[in-house]
């Protein structure tokens, strides 16, 4: 099937960087990747940056793999939620394999894997079938995006109700007076201290507007919710740098009040 | 399982309500209803929109042209990347470091970051509470503040390595 037509570039998951290492065990533990051209056996061994067994090291061999293009990913062995994001990339997987490089190589390129015990599926399936399965798999994924959705906004639903039915609007306009620049900076504040799925901001934000408070300080809330984290800045800091993330978030909130101000002007301005 | 543990802290709120303020409590109770029926609609468009979404584009595609390409074709691909991007943001941050080691300008990763905030499947929620014309604005000018953003992040990162050069 898979081996005639157009070189694939396969990648193996491998204990050395050469063609003689032995297939790794497990795809995200293994030291290498070797990346086998299937027509020239030319071939590439790149480190695998998970090899330390840390947190997260799966993720980091399949973002390898699918930044080097490869079509086919073959590994002794590898976690149901990897297999399904290189899956969902259009790479083929092969687990159950073990010998040296060379010889997974040849034995998929005679297409014996794919015969015996090859576990991965082709997504390049032809017609309806690839169809029927990339639906299944879409609707699967919004499922599951959906169900993490849910509970947090129902809370928040059920929090406005109890928000509404004892809080008096009294007591939200002493919060927001209607000074356009306190009001704002203040909603600013809120969308950075909370964070979560932007859904709730727009509920929060709605509802918040139908109880008297200015549409500025609810757009600096709406964008500070997802452009500024407080919560997740110590996150953002380990990831990207202590720098990085402190002049990001801060140029980030002062943005969110002009944007905020902007918009409502433009707004105005617009629907005058 | 947080999620659910928040759920749950919310309806021990309702239950306490209910014995102390029992008024409060189905006035708070019926308050909600009135809000889920307000987005019931557009939530079901919504996750129409996320399969739409996930059918035709693959989150983890983005790790290919993310902090690829120079110039203008170097903003369009990581602003592109933020807004089809989905997920928690902590899901991004290995992907993003990963991607950051193999020379992708921090102007771009900020880039990315703040084009978070445009969301194209909650698109129908926050229309039916603001409409076309607000999220229109709000959208556009969320594209471009990310420039200066991206801007600053860069110029800042730049400085503290020119400066650790010298010492």
């Amino acid at each position: 099937m898979s081996t005639q037509g157009a070189a694939l570039r396969i990648a193996i998951s491998a204990e050395g960087p050469d063609l003689q290492a032995k297939v790794g065990d497990r795809f995200g533990l293994s030291q290498y990747l070797v990346i086998v051209d299937s027509e020239t056996m030319a071939f590439e061994a790149v480190p695998n940056p998970g090899a330390s067994g840390q947190r997260g090291t799966g993720i980091q061999a399949v973002v390898l793999a699918i930044s080097k293009n490869v079509n086919t990913v073959l590994t002794g062995s590898m976690s149901p939620t990897a297999k399904r994001h290189l899956s969902a990339n259009g790479i083929e997987v092969l687990t159950g394999l073990c010998g040296t490089v060379a010889e997974v190589v040849e034995k998929y390129k005679k297409g014996d894997l794919q015969k015996h015990g090859g576990v991965g599926r082709k997504p390049e399936a032809r017609g309806a079938e690839i169809d029927k399965v990339a639906l299944v798999h879409a609707l699967r994924s919004s499922a599951n995006q959906f169900a993490h959705l849910l509970p947090i906004l129902v809370g928040v639903v059920l929090l406005i109700g109890i928000f509404k039915a004892i809080v008096s609007k009294d007591l939200v306009s002493s919060i927001f007076s209607g000074n356009t620049a306190w009001d704002t900076l203040w909603g600013a504040c809120f969308g950075s201290i909370v964070a979560g799925n932007p859904i709730n901001s727009y509920v929060i934000g709605g509802e918040l507007l139908e109880y008297g408070v200015s549409l500025f300080a609810v757009t600096a809330l709406i964008i500070a919710w997802v452009t500024v984290g407080l919560v997740q800045l110590p996150a953002e800091m380990a990831a990207l740098g202590r720098r990085f993330a402190l002049v990001r978030n801060a140029v980030s909130f002062a943005l969110a009040i002009a944007i905020a101000i902007f918009t409502v002007v433009v707004l105005n301005f617009v629907t005058r | 399982m947080w999620m659910l543990l928040f759920l749950a802290s919310v309806l021990a709120i309702y239950g306490i309500l209910f014995a102390v303020m029992p008024d409060k409590a189905s006035m708070a109770l019926r308050i909600s209803g009135h809000v889920f029926l307000n987005i019931i609609v557009p939530l079901c468009v919504v996750f129409i929109l996320m399969v739409v979404l996930n059918l035709f584009l693959k989150p983890a595609h983005i790790a290919r042209f993310l902090g690829k390409g120079a110039g203008i074709k170097g903003i369009v691909l990581s602003v592109a990347a933020g807004i089809i991007s989905t997920g928690p943001i902590y899901a991004w941050y290995p992907l993003l470091k990963e991607l950051r080691e193999k020379g992708a300008g921090d102007f771009l990763i900020a880039i990315f970051l703040n084009n978070r905030a445009v969301k194209p499947f909650l698109l129908p929620i926050i229309i039916s509470y603001f409409g076309w014309t607000y999220v229109l604005i709000l959208t556009v000018c969320t594209i471009l503040g990310s420039l200066p953003v991206g801007y600053a992040v860069d110029a800042a990162v730049k400085e503290k390595t020119d400066l650790s050069s010298h010492i």
